[in-house]
């Protein structure tokens, strides 16, 4: 904590920044704070147009002409779409491994827990968990067996500390990739590698619409009061924690809350100022549980309503496939 | 005088609402019966799940379990056979893998037809297993095989027990069983800890979603538990992480199987069965329910000085172990390796 105080902030200036999910929302936004910054960066996604359009803006903000900003279209939700496209992405700077992967890939798919098939929860568990944990698998590997210095960052959410109604299938997925950070924050002690992991909350994005394409309206109504940034404001916090070396990054009061109430064994960057949080917490936390309970269970009839005009009670499908 | 007036009220309040919360987790309310209950034990046939099988039957319960050996899954279930209390309960076992989803389901239904065709009233979930090693060793079926062991495992039945409780329209309860490493992580548990991780997020979402079913859910983290899938952990478990390890010394089933049927009885959200589970329970609650306020106090003060100690204490015995791992990975050609 304290060598903190002394320890250079990390410059992104000259070095190849490989940014997953980066052709929309925080994605984009991280990429082009790191152009802006005077990194080589490549963007990976799947959609091509989008690619497409995302380099448009990288170009807007270059800083000089040595730069290099690239793109490929991947699907990292596999191992092999991970290895391949990081054989892409490592071939324009002589097979060098990136100097910082920002794994910002994903998408959620909130529903009730009784909705969700075998292949929902399969996509959810790829869309927050397999997307960043094959990157980093194949990235890290790479990274030992050259003894390259280097930085994975991976995100999470607010759903990955503190979870509710909802997101049975979503909570699950953001609090294993936070697991796997923590696991090798530890291990990564035996290299040069650092490790962080972000939480950002609510972000006005258009995977923000995604998800409340699907949210239950009773989530939609807990959540209804809980402040929203901008994919640009949450990059900056984002990338202000990384120069920092902050291990969980959470550069907003509810993720410091959350974080801190939820820190366990995990190392924190300002002891006494978590230990603050970590009582705000301990007052507010159970009080907003008990309210959220509440709401829950106020609305038990419109619920049970609702699956019937759905014919979930006369359904007899007794497999995964409904 | 009346802002004084108004703070004495103020702490008597609070003073009076800490004590009533403390007292009432020890107030006695009705408790969960295993006694005349359908109970459906998955990883029934060894471990944890055998001895939370021997101790339902012993306290009445009809009792099915569930796993994939069927040799293993015979001599379990002789072994139920002679905790029989009476000829009136129904012990079964059924043969089924269930890191798979159609498996999962098909358990459960072949378990009701022994009643009838109603589901179990209680859904224990203690199937799952651990391959400990080093994250750049792994590879993508080894990756994939711990999500299984940890997560799929449990989560499938959990999925087919839940739709089919509130199909049909009655309550019942799900009990998962986690570990200390669904709270925390720790060196070479990169395979282990996110499926347990993703348990306890299932098991939260869950607790705030079944309360629209009046259902309930229960989860118990447990260190190490003296069992043969740990035996078999330690085969392969990096020498460091069985270093790290080496002070905590495991837990016999039996001993957590009783935990966890008190754990249910008591109410217990998430069941920690020991003071370890419990300093670490405190010390990462967030918006899970408390257990006794003051003991939950207690054991977040112990956390917040001790955990970190500890912490630093591994960070240091990892960082002293560069050399030698270096020297590991070296031996196993990994250096050299272009895969």
């Amino acid at each position: 904590m304290l060598g903190q105080l002394w320890a250079k902030s990390w410059d992104p200036k000259g070095k190849h920044c490989y940014v997953t999910g980066g052709s929309s929302g925080l994605g984009l936004a991280v990429a082009k704070l790191l152009v802006l910054k005077g990194a080589h960066v490549s963007v990976v996604s799947r959609n091509a147009q989008r690619l497409e359009s995302a380099m448009k803006e990288l170009e807007t903000v270059r800083t000089s002409p040595n730069q290099v900003l690239k793109s490929y279209s991947y699907d990292l939700i596999t191992a092999t779409g991970a290895r391949e496209a990081l054989d892409a992405v490592c071939e324009p700077h002589q097979r060098r491994n990136p100097d910082a992967i920002f794994m910002l890939a994903g998408s959620c798919h909130p529903r009730f827990f009784i909705e969700e098939t075998e292949e929902t929860m399969k996509t959810q568990m790829d869309q927050t968990y397999w997307v960043q944990a094959w990157t980093a698998l194949e990235a890290s590997k790479r990274m030992v067996r050259d003894k390259s210095k280097g930085k994975i960052v991976f995100h999470s959410a607010y759903i990955g500390y503190i979870t509710l109604i909802g997101y049975a299938a979503y909570g699950p997925g953001r609090m294993a990739i936070r697991a796997l950070a923590d696991t090798l924050r530890q291990e990564f002690l035996l290299y040069d590698i650092d490790i962080h992991i972000a939480f950002p909350g609510t972000m006005y994005t258009p995977g923000y619409d995604i998800e409340n394409a699907t949210k239950p309206k009773i989530t939609l109504k807990i959540e209804e009061t809980d402040p929203g940034v901008t994919g640009d404001q949450y990059a900056k916090g984002l990338l202000r924690g990384v120069q920092s070396g902050d291990f969980h990054i959470s550069p907003d009061l509810l993720g410091n809350i959350f974080r801190a109430s939820m820190r366990g064994v995990a190392p924190s960057s300002n002891f006494f100022v978590d230990s603050f949080w970590n009582f705000i917490g301990w007052v507010g936390l159970p009080i907003w549980r008990m309210t959220v309970d509440s709401t829950v269970k106020g609305h038990r009839k419109e619920h049970e309503e609702y699956l019937s005009n759905k014919g979930f009670y006369s359904s007899s499908n007794k497999s995964f496939s409904q | 005088m009346l802002q004084y007036l108004g703070l004495e009220n103020g702490v008597i309040t609070l003073i009076l609402s800490t004590l009533f919360l403390a007292l009432w987790k020890m107030w006695p309310t009705k408790k969960w019966d295993p006694r005349g209950q359908f109970c459906y034990v998955t990883g029934g046939s060894s471990g944890l799940g055998l001895a939370v099988a021997i101790a339902l039957t012993k306290r009445g319960a009809h009792v099915t379990i569930v796993a994939r050996n069927e040799e293993r899954l015979a001599k379990a279930l002789a072994e139920l056979e002679k905790t029989r209390q009476s000829s009136n309960q129904i012990l079964r076992s059924y043969s089924f893998s269930l890191t798979d989803a159609d498996a999962s389901y098909a358990a459960l239904e072949a378990a009701s037809k022994d009643h009838g065709n109603k589901y179990p009233d209680t859904v224990f979930m203690c199937a799952g297993a651990a391959r400990p090693g080093f994250f750049v060793e792994e590879d993508a079926k080894s990756m994939q095989k711990g999500m299984d062991n940890t997560y799929w495992i449990q989560a499938y039945t959990a999925l087919a027990y839940t739709k089919q409780l509130v199909r049909s329209q009655t309550s019942g309860k799900l009990v998962f069983t986690c570990s200390l490493l669904g709270y925390m992580s720790l060196i070479g548990y990169s395979t282990y800890s996110p499926g347990k991780h993703a348990l306890r997020g299932l098991a939260e979402s869950l607790r705030s979603e079944l309360i629209l079913y009046n259902s309930s859910v229960h989860i118990m983290f447990s260190g190490n538990i003296d069992s043969p899938g740990y035996v078999e952990e330690n085969r392969t478990k990096p020498k460091i992480t069985l270093e790290i390890e080496s002070t905590d010394k495991p837990t016999a089933p039996d001993v957590l199987a009783k935990e966890l049927i008190n754990g249910v009885q008591r109410g217990d959200f998430h069941i920690a069965p020991d003071m370890l589970s419990n300093i670490i329970r405190s010390s990462t609650t967030g918006a899970t329910p408390h257990h006794n306020v003051l003991l939950d106090v207690l054991y977040a003060l112990i956390g917040w000085i001790g955990l970190p100690l500890w912490r630093r204490g591994v960070d240091s015995t990892v960082l002293k172990h560069r050399k030698e791992h270096k020297d590991y990975l070296a031996t196993r050609g990994f250096f050299k390796s272009t895969d």
